[in-house]
Protein backbone atom coordinates (compact mmCIF):
# COMPACT_ATOMS: atom_id res chain seq x y z
CA UNK A 1 0.00 0.00 0.00
CA UNK A 2 0.99 3.48 -0.87
CA UNK A 3 1.91 5.81 2.17
CA UNK A 4 -0.89 8.25 0.97
CA UNK A 5 -3.22 5.40 1.08
CA UNK A 6 -2.30 4.47 4.19
CA UNK A 7 -2.48 7.94 5.94
CA UNK A 8 -6.01 8.07 4.24
CA UNK A 9 -7.01 4.94 5.89
CA UNK A 10 -6.08 6.76 9.16
CA UNK A 11 -7.76 9.90 8.63
CA UNK A 12 -10.73 8.04 7.94
CA UNK A 13 -10.27 6.09 10.73
CA UNK A 14 -9.45 9.36 13.27
CA UNK A 15 -12.96 10.99 11.64
CA UNK A 16 -14.66 7.69 12.40
CA UNK A 17 -13.33 7.40 15.62
CA UNK A 18 -14.30 11.51 16.72
CA UNK A 19 -17.50 10.66 15.29
CA UNK A 20 -18.40 7.42 17.06
CA UNK A 21 -16.83 10.11 20.74
CA UNK A 22 -18.59 13.22 20.11
CA UNK A 23 -22.10 11.72 21.39
CA UNK A 24 -21.37 10.71 24.22
CA UNK A 25 -18.23 13.35 25.66
CA UNK A 26 -20.63 16.13 24.04
CA UNK A 27 -23.21 14.31 26.97
CA UNK A 28 -20.93 14.39 29.73
CA UNK A 29 -19.66 17.89 29.00
CA UNK A 30 -23.47 18.97 29.07
CA UNK A 31 -24.13 17.31 32.10
CA UNK A 32 -21.33 18.69 33.80
CA UNK A 33 -20.27 21.54 32.60
CA UNK A 34 -24.47 22.46 32.32
CA UNK A 35 -24.53 21.47 35.66
CA UNK A 36 -27.35 19.14 35.06
CA UNK A 37 -25.12 16.55 37.08
CA UNK A 38 -25.41 18.29 40.50
CA UNK A 39 -29.42 19.53 40.11
CA UNK A 40 -30.23 15.63 39.23
CA UNK A 41 -28.14 14.22 42.54
CA UNK A 42 -30.39 16.82 44.60
CA UNK A 43 -33.24 15.19 42.93
CA UNK A 44 -34.86 12.77 45.07
CA UNK A 45 -36.75 11.05 41.85
CA UNK A 46 -32.86 10.65 39.69
CA UNK A 47 -31.16 9.45 43.66
CA UNK A 48 -34.03 6.77 43.87
CA UNK A 49 -33.88 5.65 41.05
CA UNK A 50 -29.77 5.12 41.25
CA UNK A 51 -30.22 3.50 44.46
CA UNK A 52 -33.05 1.06 42.70
CA UNK A 53 -30.32 0.35 39.84
CA UNK A 54 -27.57 -0.29 42.05
CA UNK A 55 -29.50 -2.41 44.14
CA UNK A 56 -31.58 -4.53 41.08
CA UNK A 57 -28.40 -4.85 39.48
CA UNK A 58 -26.61 -6.46 42.69
CA UNK A 59 -29.32 -8.78 43.11
CA UNK A 60 -29.43 -9.84 39.07
CA UNK A 61 -25.50 -10.33 39.60
CA UNK A 62 -25.91 -12.78 42.45
CA UNK A 63 -28.47 -14.36 40.45
CA UNK A 64 -26.38 -14.58 37.17
CA UNK A 65 -23.56 -16.22 39.14
CA UNK A 66 -25.52 -18.66 40.83
CA UNK A 67 -28.09 -20.13 37.62
CA UNK A 68 -25.01 -19.12 35.08
CA UNK A 69 -22.26 -20.96 36.67
CA UNK A 70 -23.87 -24.49 36.05
CA UNK A 71 -25.14 -24.03 32.68
CA UNK A 72 -21.65 -22.69 31.85
CA UNK A 73 -19.94 -25.71 33.46
CA UNK A 74 -22.38 -27.88 31.77
CA UNK A 75 -22.35 -26.47 28.55
CA UNK A 76 -18.17 -26.57 28.41
CA UNK A 77 -17.93 -30.17 29.33
CA UNK A 78 -20.50 -31.24 26.91
CA UNK A 79 -19.20 -32.64 23.62
CA UNK A 80 -19.41 -31.04 20.70
CA UNK A 81 -22.55 -32.55 18.98
CA UNK A 82 -25.91 -30.55 17.17
CA UNK A 83 -27.63 -30.80 20.47
CA UNK A 84 -25.05 -28.82 22.33
CA UNK A 85 -25.12 -26.00 19.39
CA UNK A 86 -28.23 -25.57 19.89
CA UNK A 87 -28.47 -25.59 23.39
CA UNK A 88 -25.78 -22.54 23.12
CA UNK A 89 -27.68 -20.81 20.36
CA UNK A 90 -30.79 -20.77 22.85
CA UNK A 91 -28.50 -19.51 25.44
CA UNK A 92 -27.07 -17.14 23.70
CA UNK A 93 -29.95 -15.77 22.19
CA UNK A 94 -31.46 -13.06 24.57
CA UNK A 95 -27.72 -11.33 23.91
CA UNK A 96 -29.15 -10.73 20.35
CA UNK A 97 -32.85 -10.47 21.08
CA UNK A 98 -34.33 -6.81 21.27
CA UNK A 99 -35.63 -5.98 24.94
CA UNK A 100 -38.77 -4.91 24.09
CA UNK A 101 -38.91 -8.69 22.22
CA UNK A 102 -37.45 -9.87 25.55
CA UNK A 103 -40.10 -7.97 27.73
CA UNK A 104 -42.99 -9.09 25.86
CA UNK A 105 -41.82 -12.72 25.62
CA UNK A 106 -41.82 -12.54 29.85
CA UNK A 107 -45.07 -10.71 30.09
CA UNK A 108 -46.63 -14.01 28.35
CA UNK A 109 -44.53 -16.44 30.31
CA UNK A 110 -44.35 -14.75 34.06
CA UNK A 111 -47.12 -12.44 33.34
CA UNK A 112 -50.41 -13.23 35.57
CA UNK A 113 -52.10 -13.93 32.09
CA UNK A 114 -48.78 -15.54 30.96
CA UNK A 115 -48.03 -19.37 30.91
CA UNK A 116 -46.92 -19.57 33.97
CA UNK A 117 -48.78 -17.20 35.63
CA UNK A 118 -51.61 -19.06 37.04
CA UNK A 119 -49.19 -21.69 38.99
CA UNK A 120 -47.33 -18.59 40.10
CA UNK A 121 -50.69 -17.13 41.73
CA UNK A 122 -51.25 -20.68 43.31
CA UNK A 123 -47.94 -19.24 45.02
CA UNK A 124 -49.08 -15.85 45.99
CA UNK A 125 -46.40 -14.85 43.19
CA UNK A 126 -47.55 -11.82 40.78
CA UNK A 127 -44.43 -10.86 39.26
CA UNK A 128 -45.23 -8.14 36.81
CA UNK A 129 -45.15 -4.46 38.50
CA UNK A 130 -42.72 -5.65 41.25
CA UNK A 131 -39.27 -4.96 41.89
CA UNK A 132 -38.61 -8.88 41.56
CA UNK A 133 -39.52 -8.10 38.02
CA UNK A 134 -36.95 -5.84 37.11
CA UNK A 135 -34.76 -8.77 38.43
CA UNK A 136 -36.11 -10.90 36.17
CA UNK A 137 -35.65 -8.66 33.35
CA UNK A 138 -32.28 -7.84 33.78
CA UNK A 139 -31.00 -11.42 34.45
CA UNK A 140 -32.83 -12.68 31.11
CA UNK A 141 -31.13 -10.14 29.04
CA UNK A 142 -27.59 -10.34 30.80
CA UNK A 143 -26.84 -13.85 32.27
CA UNK A 144 -26.20 -14.90 28.66
CA UNK A 145 -23.30 -12.46 28.61
CA UNK A 146 -21.98 -14.68 31.87
CA UNK A 147 -22.56 -17.80 30.85
CA UNK A 148 -20.71 -17.26 27.22
CA UNK A 149 -17.73 -15.65 28.63
CA UNK A 150 -17.73 -18.68 31.66
CA UNK A 151 -18.42 -21.14 29.28
CA UNK A 152 -15.46 -20.20 26.54
CA UNK A 153 -12.74 -19.69 30.25
CA UNK A 154 -14.23 -22.76 31.79
CA UNK A 155 -13.46 -24.75 28.08
CA UNK A 156 -10.40 -23.06 27.86
CA UNK A 157 -8.75 -24.60 31.15
CA UNK A 158 -6.68 -27.74 29.90
CA UNK A 159 -8.05 -31.01 29.77
CA UNK A 160 -4.67 -32.43 30.34
CA UNK A 161 -4.43 -29.94 33.41
CA UNK A 162 -7.90 -31.45 35.30
CA UNK A 163 -7.04 -35.37 33.97
CA UNK A 164 -4.27 -34.91 36.14
CA UNK A 165 -5.74 -33.53 39.11
CA UNK A 166 -8.26 -36.42 38.63
CA UNK A 167 -5.48 -39.14 38.45
CA UNK A 168 -4.05 -37.22 41.69
CA UNK A 169 -7.75 -38.70 43.26
CA UNK A 170 -8.99 -34.78 42.65
CA UNK A 171 -13.02 -35.16 43.06
CA UNK A 172 -15.10 -33.51 40.74
CA UNK A 173 -16.00 -30.57 43.58
CA UNK A 174 -12.16 -29.78 44.24
CA UNK A 175 -11.51 -30.24 40.75
CA UNK A 176 -13.59 -27.05 40.04
CA UNK A 177 -12.23 -25.35 43.37
CA UNK A 178 -8.72 -25.89 43.23
CA UNK A 179 -7.85 -26.28 39.37
CA UNK A 180 -10.81 -25.06 37.05
CA UNK A 181 -12.69 -22.11 38.47
CA UNK A 182 -8.92 -20.28 39.46
CA UNK A 183 -8.08 -20.80 36.12
CA UNK A 184 -10.81 -19.46 34.61
CA UNK A 185 -11.55 -16.52 37.20
CA UNK A 186 -10.48 -13.68 34.86
CA UNK A 187 -13.01 -15.12 32.31
CA UNK A 188 -15.88 -15.32 34.69
CA UNK A 189 -15.11 -11.88 36.30
CA UNK A 190 -15.40 -10.45 32.67
CA UNK A 191 -18.20 -12.28 32.51
CA UNK A 192 -20.10 -10.84 35.33
CA UNK A 193 -18.60 -7.36 34.46
CA UNK A 194 -20.06 -7.37 31.06
CA UNK A 195 -23.87 -8.56 32.27
CA UNK A 196 -23.49 -6.14 35.34
CA UNK A 197 -23.27 -3.73 32.69
CA UNK A 198 -26.18 -4.51 30.36
CA UNK A 199 -28.11 -4.80 33.53
CA UNK A 200 -27.75 -2.10 34.80
CA UNK A 201 -28.31 -0.70 30.83
CA UNK A 202 -32.34 -2.42 30.79
CA UNK A 203 -34.63 -0.59 29.65
CA UNK A 204 -37.14 -2.46 27.15
CA UNK A 205 -37.66 -5.52 28.96
CA UNK A 206 -37.96 -3.52 32.00
CA UNK A 207 -40.43 -0.75 31.23
CA UNK A 208 -42.46 -3.72 29.11
CA UNK A 209 -42.70 -6.39 31.94
CA UNK A 210 -41.92 -4.40 35.20
CA UNK A 211 -43.39 -1.08 34.47
CA UNK A 212 -42.48 2.33 35.25
CA UNK A 213 -42.95 3.33 38.69
CA UNK A 214 -40.52 5.79 41.31
CA UNK A 215 -38.86 3.64 43.58
CA UNK A 216 -39.99 0.49 42.71
CA UNK A 217 -39.36 0.06 39.12
CA UNK A 218 -38.16 2.91 37.80
CA UNK A 219 -34.36 2.43 37.20
CA UNK A 220 -31.98 4.94 35.57
CA UNK A 221 -32.62 3.94 32.32
CA UNK A 222 -36.12 4.71 32.37
CA UNK A 223 -35.85 8.02 33.96
CA UNK A 224 -33.51 8.94 30.78
CA UNK A 225 -36.64 7.91 28.95
CA UNK A 226 -39.47 9.66 31.44
CA UNK A 227 -37.57 12.48 31.58
CA UNK A 228 -37.24 13.23 28.15
CA UNK A 229 -40.57 12.35 27.03
CA UNK A 230 -41.43 15.05 29.62
CA UNK A 231 -39.44 17.60 28.13
CA UNK A 232 -37.38 17.53 31.16
CA UNK A 233 -34.14 17.48 29.25
CA UNK A 234 -32.10 18.30 32.28
CA UNK A 235 -32.80 15.28 34.52
CA UNK A 236 -32.38 13.12 31.56
CA UNK A 237 -28.99 14.19 30.82
CA UNK A 238 -27.73 13.99 34.03
CA UNK A 239 -29.01 10.11 34.47
CA UNK A 240 -27.86 9.60 31.15
CA UNK A 241 -24.04 10.78 32.12
CA UNK A 242 -24.10 8.63 35.32
CA UNK A 243 -24.90 5.40 32.91
CA UNK A 244 -21.71 6.80 30.62
CA UNK A 245 -19.47 7.11 33.54
CA UNK A 246 -20.81 3.53 34.72
CA UNK A 247 -20.56 1.68 31.28
CA UNK A 248 -17.14 3.39 31.13
CA UNK A 249 -15.33 2.06 34.26
CA UNK A 250 -16.87 -1.52 33.21
CA UNK A 251 -15.29 -1.12 29.99
CA UNK A 252 -11.89 -0.48 32.16
CA UNK A 253 -12.60 -2.92 34.35
CA UNK A 254 -12.67 -5.55 31.21
CA UNK A 255 -9.51 -4.42 30.01
CA UNK A 256 -7.94 -5.04 33.30
CA UNK A 257 -9.18 -8.19 33.67
CA UNK A 258 -7.86 -9.18 30.37
CA UNK A 259 -4.01 -7.85 30.91
CA UNK A 260 -4.59 -10.03 33.87
CA UNK A 261 -5.66 -13.11 32.03
CA UNK A 262 -2.57 -12.84 29.51
CA UNK A 263 0.06 -12.31 32.23
CA UNK A 264 -1.48 -15.34 33.84
CA UNK A 265 -1.03 -17.37 30.84
CA UNK A 266 2.44 -16.23 30.25
CA UNK A 267 3.24 -17.31 33.77
CA UNK A 268 1.81 -20.64 32.89
CA UNK A 269 3.18 -20.70 29.75
CA UNK B 1 -36.01 13.45 -0.37
CA UNK B 2 -33.85 17.11 0.52
CA UNK B 3 -35.73 19.65 1.94
CA UNK B 4 -35.00 21.61 -1.48
CA UNK B 5 -36.29 19.17 -3.41
CA UNK B 6 -39.12 18.55 -1.35
CA UNK B 7 -39.20 22.58 -1.43
CA UNK B 8 -39.33 22.28 -5.15
CA UNK B 9 -41.99 19.49 -5.33
CA UNK B 10 -44.29 21.18 -2.39
CA UNK B 11 -43.96 24.51 -5.32
CA UNK B 12 -44.78 22.71 -8.41
CA UNK B 13 -47.35 20.72 -6.58
CA UNK B 14 -48.72 23.98 -5.20
CA UNK B 15 -49.30 25.69 -8.76
CA UNK B 16 -50.77 22.49 -10.34
CA UNK B 17 -53.30 22.78 -7.52
CA UNK B 18 -53.92 26.38 -7.66
CA UNK B 19 -54.27 26.07 -11.72
CA UNK B 20 -56.44 22.85 -10.74
CA UNK B 21 -58.46 24.95 -8.32
CA UNK B 22 -58.72 27.95 -10.65
CA UNK B 23 -60.74 25.21 -13.27
CA UNK B 24 -62.86 23.74 -10.76
CA UNK B 25 -65.45 26.31 -8.82
CA UNK B 26 -66.22 23.48 -6.65
CA UNK B 27 -63.30 24.41 -4.38
CA UNK B 28 -64.42 27.95 -3.98
CA UNK B 29 -62.90 30.69 -2.14
CA UNK B 30 -61.12 28.27 0.54
CA UNK B 31 -57.24 29.57 0.63
CA UNK B 32 -55.36 26.26 1.72
CA UNK B 33 -55.08 23.19 -0.75
CA UNK B 34 -54.17 19.61 -0.71
CA UNK B 35 -51.02 19.00 -2.63
CA UNK B 36 -49.33 15.85 -3.92
CA UNK B 37 -47.19 15.31 -0.98
CA UNK B 38 -47.02 13.35 2.30
CA UNK B 39 -48.36 14.99 5.28
CA UNK B 40 -46.81 14.15 8.57
CA UNK B 41 -48.85 14.02 11.43
CA UNK B 42 -47.86 13.62 14.78
CA UNK B 43 -51.02 12.50 16.81
CA UNK B 44 -52.16 11.62 20.66
CA UNK B 45 -52.21 7.95 21.09
CA UNK B 46 -55.52 7.56 20.90
CA UNK B 47 -55.97 8.79 17.59
CA UNK B 48 -53.97 5.98 16.08
CA UNK B 49 -56.42 3.43 15.04
CA UNK B 50 -59.00 6.71 14.03
CA UNK B 51 -56.33 8.40 11.82
CA UNK B 52 -56.51 5.41 9.77
CA UNK B 53 -60.01 5.69 9.12
CA UNK B 54 -59.59 9.68 8.96
CA UNK B 55 -56.79 9.01 6.54
CA UNK B 56 -58.36 6.70 3.85
CA UNK B 57 -61.40 8.93 4.82
CA UNK B 58 -58.94 12.08 3.09
CA UNK B 59 -57.42 10.07 0.54
CA UNK B 60 -61.03 9.05 -0.81
CA UNK B 61 -61.29 13.14 -1.63
CA UNK B 62 -57.31 14.05 -1.97
CA UNK B 63 -56.07 10.88 -3.18
CA UNK B 64 -52.77 12.71 -3.76
CA UNK B 65 -51.56 13.12 -0.33
CA UNK B 66 -50.23 10.71 1.64
CA UNK B 67 -49.87 10.27 5.76
CA UNK B 68 -46.88 9.66 8.02
CA UNK B 69 -48.58 8.98 10.87
CA UNK B 70 -45.96 9.14 14.35
CA UNK B 71 -47.97 8.52 17.58
CA UNK B 72 -46.89 9.32 21.32
CA UNK B 73 -48.12 11.08 24.43
CA UNK B 74 -49.06 14.80 23.10
CA UNK B 75 -46.41 16.00 25.71
CA UNK B 76 -43.65 13.65 24.33
CA UNK B 77 -44.43 14.98 20.42
CA UNK B 78 -45.23 18.46 21.93
CA UNK B 79 -41.36 17.98 23.41
CA UNK B 80 -40.32 16.51 19.90
CA UNK B 81 -41.68 19.68 17.76
CA UNK B 82 -40.08 21.51 20.97
CA UNK B 83 -36.45 20.06 19.69
CA UNK B 84 -36.95 21.02 15.94
CA UNK B 85 -38.95 17.17 14.59
CA UNK B 86 -40.12 17.53 11.42
CA UNK B 87 -44.19 17.57 11.37
CA UNK B 88 -46.72 19.41 9.80
CA UNK B 89 -49.48 19.10 11.74
CA UNK B 90 -50.14 18.42 15.55
CA UNK B 91 -52.89 16.73 16.71
CA UNK B 92 -53.09 16.65 20.28
CA UNK B 93 -55.06 15.34 22.83
CA UNK B 94 -55.28 18.19 25.23
CA UNK B 95 -55.47 22.34 24.47
CA UNK B 96 -52.16 22.89 26.65
CA UNK B 97 -49.83 21.07 24.40
CA UNK B 98 -50.29 22.96 21.49
CA UNK B 99 -50.69 26.48 23.23
CA UNK B 100 -47.21 25.94 24.51
CA UNK B 101 -46.27 25.67 21.25
CA UNK B 102 -48.28 28.33 20.21
CA UNK B 103 -47.13 30.80 22.88
CA UNK B 104 -43.74 29.87 21.44
CA UNK B 105 -44.21 30.43 18.17
CA UNK B 106 -44.01 26.95 17.36
CA UNK B 107 -47.48 26.40 15.88
CA UNK B 108 -50.29 28.45 14.20
CA UNK B 109 -53.54 29.05 16.00
CA UNK B 110 -54.55 25.54 18.02
CA UNK B 111 -57.88 24.29 16.28
CA UNK B 112 -60.28 22.35 18.69
CA UNK B 113 -61.13 19.07 16.41
CA UNK B 114 -63.06 17.17 18.59
CA UNK B 115 -63.72 16.02 22.50
CA UNK B 116 -63.31 12.78 24.26
CA UNK B 117 -64.05 11.51 27.83
CA UNK B 118 -62.39 9.36 30.42
CA UNK B 119 -63.69 5.48 30.65
CA UNK B 120 -62.56 3.32 33.22
CA UNK B 121 -61.32 -0.06 31.46
CA UNK B 122 -61.01 -3.62 32.93
CA UNK B 123 -59.93 -6.59 31.29
CA UNK B 124 -62.43 -8.48 30.15
CA UNK B 125 -61.97 -11.47 32.75
CA UNK B 126 -62.30 -8.91 35.46
CA UNK B 127 -59.73 -10.55 38.15
CA UNK B 128 -60.19 -7.97 40.32
CA UNK B 129 -64.07 -8.49 40.28
CA UNK B 130 -64.69 -4.98 39.81
CA UNK B 131 -67.97 -3.69 39.88
CA UNK B 132 -68.18 -0.23 40.59
CA UNK B 133 -65.67 2.55 40.22
CA UNK B 134 -65.57 3.11 44.03
CA UNK B 135 -63.54 -0.65 44.00
CA UNK B 136 -60.67 1.69 42.42
CA UNK B 137 -59.74 2.18 46.28
CA UNK B 138 -59.56 -1.30 47.59
CA UNK B 139 -56.45 -1.74 48.64
CA UNK B 140 -53.75 -4.23 47.02
CA UNK B 141 -55.85 -3.14 42.97
CA UNK B 142 -53.44 -3.22 40.39
CA UNK B 143 -53.62 0.08 38.46
CA UNK B 144 -51.67 1.52 35.35
CA UNK B 145 -51.72 4.69 34.98
CA UNK B 146 -49.62 7.43 32.44
CA UNK B 147 -46.76 9.33 33.37
CA UNK B 148 -47.02 13.38 34.55
CA UNK B 149 -47.81 16.03 31.46
CA UNK B 150 -49.78 12.72 29.26
CA UNK B 151 -53.02 14.44 28.82
CA UNK B 152 -55.18 11.54 29.97
CA UNK B 153 -53.26 11.70 33.44
CA UNK B 154 -54.62 14.83 33.90
CA UNK B 155 -58.25 13.50 32.97
CA UNK B 156 -57.96 10.96 35.14
CA UNK B 157 -57.23 12.83 38.04
CA UNK B 158 -60.28 15.02 36.75
CA UNK B 159 -62.22 12.09 36.92
CA UNK B 160 -61.12 10.43 40.28
CA UNK B 161 -61.48 14.02 42.14
CA UNK B 162 -64.99 14.11 40.29
CA UNK B 163 -65.94 10.28 41.47
CA UNK B 164 -64.11 11.30 45.44
CA UNK B 165 -66.75 13.60 46.19
CA UNK B 166 -69.84 11.07 45.04
CA UNK B 167 -71.93 10.13 48.05
CA UNK B 168 -70.77 7.05 49.08
CA UNK B 169 -67.47 6.86 48.66
CA UNK B 170 -64.39 7.48 50.77
CA UNK B 171 -63.11 10.96 51.78
CA UNK B 172 -59.54 9.60 50.88
CA UNK B 173 -60.38 8.00 47.60
CA UNK B 174 -58.03 10.08 45.41
CA UNK B 175 -55.26 9.01 47.39
CA UNK B 176 -56.34 5.44 47.91
CA UNK B 177 -56.46 5.55 43.82
CA UNK B 178 -52.97 6.50 43.94
CA UNK B 179 -51.39 4.20 45.73
CA UNK B 180 -52.77 1.53 43.53
CA UNK B 181 -50.92 2.55 41.00
CA UNK B 182 -48.41 0.17 40.03
CA UNK B 183 -46.93 1.40 36.67
CA UNK B 184 -47.01 4.72 34.79
CA UNK B 185 -46.51 4.71 31.84
CA UNK B 186 -45.66 6.70 28.33
CA UNK B 187 -49.11 7.17 26.56
CA UNK B 188 -52.49 6.07 27.20
CA UNK B 189 -51.43 3.58 24.25
CA UNK B 190 -49.57 1.35 26.56
CA UNK B 191 -51.65 1.54 29.54
CA UNK B 192 -54.65 0.01 27.12
CA UNK B 193 -52.80 -2.40 26.42
CA UNK B 194 -51.43 -3.76 30.05
CA UNK B 195 -55.16 -4.21 30.43
CA UNK B 196 -56.33 -5.77 27.65
CA UNK B 197 -53.41 -8.04 28.35
CA UNK B 198 -54.77 -8.71 31.65
CA UNK B 199 -51.92 -7.59 33.80
CA UNK B 200 -53.61 -4.36 35.03
CA UNK B 201 -56.98 -5.31 37.36
CA UNK B 202 -58.01 -1.36 35.91
CA UNK B 203 -56.91 1.92 34.03
CA UNK B 204 -58.32 5.20 33.02
CA UNK B 205 -58.34 5.37 29.57
CA UNK B 206 -60.79 7.46 26.73
CA UNK B 207 -64.09 6.31 26.06
CA UNK B 208 -62.95 5.51 22.39
CA UNK B 209 -60.39 3.40 23.28
CA UNK B 210 -62.57 1.05 25.65
CA UNK B 211 -64.88 1.25 22.56
CA UNK B 212 -62.32 -0.35 20.29
CA UNK B 213 -60.76 -2.54 21.69
CA UNK B 214 -61.65 -6.02 22.33
CA UNK B 215 -60.95 -7.49 26.09
CA UNK B 216 -61.80 -4.76 27.92
CA UNK B 217 -64.78 -4.02 29.44
CA UNK B 218 -66.00 -0.32 30.59
CA UNK B 219 -67.28 0.65 34.27
CA UNK B 220 -70.23 2.33 34.37
CA UNK B 221 -69.98 5.93 35.96
CA UNK B 222 -72.37 7.30 38.13
CA UNK B 223 -74.49 10.00 36.31
CA UNK B 224 -74.13 13.34 37.61
CA UNK B 225 -69.81 12.25 36.89
CA UNK B 226 -69.34 13.98 33.41
CA UNK B 227 -64.99 15.07 32.13
CA UNK B 228 -64.59 16.22 29.17
CA UNK B 229 -61.34 16.40 27.17
CA UNK B 230 -60.69 18.52 24.22
CA UNK B 231 -58.64 17.50 21.36
CA UNK B 232 -57.08 20.55 19.56
CA UNK B 233 -54.86 20.68 16.62
CA UNK B 234 -52.09 22.94 15.14
CA UNK B 235 -49.63 23.42 12.11
CA UNK B 236 -46.13 23.23 12.90
CA UNK B 237 -44.93 26.72 11.22
CA UNK B 238 -41.64 26.09 10.45
CA UNK B 239 -43.38 23.18 8.33
CA UNK B 240 -42.82 23.66 4.45
CA UNK B 241 -46.40 21.76 3.64
CA UNK B 242 -48.14 24.85 5.57
CA UNK B 243 -51.04 25.18 3.36
CA UNK B 244 -51.80 21.15 3.26
CA UNK B 245 -51.31 20.83 6.66
CA UNK B 246 -54.56 23.77 7.65
CA UNK B 247 -56.68 22.61 4.91
CA UNK B 248 -56.14 18.64 6.64
CA UNK B 249 -57.07 20.39 10.24
CA UNK B 250 -60.05 22.42 8.48
CA UNK B 251 -61.14 19.27 7.26
CA UNK B 252 -61.24 17.05 10.05
CA UNK B 253 -62.44 19.95 12.34
CA UNK B 254 -65.59 20.45 9.83
CA UNK B 255 -68.45 18.35 9.15
CA UNK B 256 -66.46 15.73 6.99
CA UNK B 257 -63.71 14.88 9.86
CA UNK B 258 -66.90 14.57 12.24
CA UNK B 259 -68.77 12.26 10.30
CA UNK B 260 -65.84 9.95 10.52
CA UNK B 261 -64.51 10.32 14.49
CA UNK B 262 -68.16 10.36 15.30
CA UNK B 263 -69.52 6.99 14.89
CA UNK B 264 -65.71 6.27 16.34
CA UNK B 265 -66.92 7.51 19.60
CA UNK B 266 -65.39 11.30 19.85
CA UNK B 267 -67.32 13.69 21.07
CA UNK B 268 -68.43 16.84 18.71
CA UNK B 269 -65.87 19.85 19.22
CA UNK B 270 -67.37 22.11 22.76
Amino acid sequence: MTSRGASGIAAVGWLVAFLLGLPVVALVARALLGGSLGVALASPAVVEALMLSLATTAVSLVVTAGVGLPLAILLARRAPGRASTMLETLVDLPIVLPPSVAGLALLLVLGRAGLLGPALQAFGLEIPFTTAAVVVAQVFVSAPLFIRSARLGIAGVGRDLEDAARVDGAGEGDLLRAITLPIAAPALAAGLVMSWARALGEFGATIMFAGNIEGRTQTLPLVVYGDFQAGDLDGSVAAAAILVLAALAVLVAVRSFHWQRALDLRAIG
Amino acid sequence: MNARAFAVRAAVAAVVVATAVACQPRFGATLAEPSAGTLTIYAAASLKAPLDAVASAYRRSFPDVRFTVSTDSSAALAAKIHEGAPADVFLSADTESPAKLAATGLVDAPVVFAGNAPAIVVPAADPAAIATPADLARPGLKIVAAADGVPITAYARELVAALASEPGYPADFEARYEANVVSREDNVGATLAKVALGEADAAIVYVTDARATANVRTITLPDDVSVRATYAGAVVLSSPNRGPAAHFLGWLAGPDGQAILGPLGFLPPP
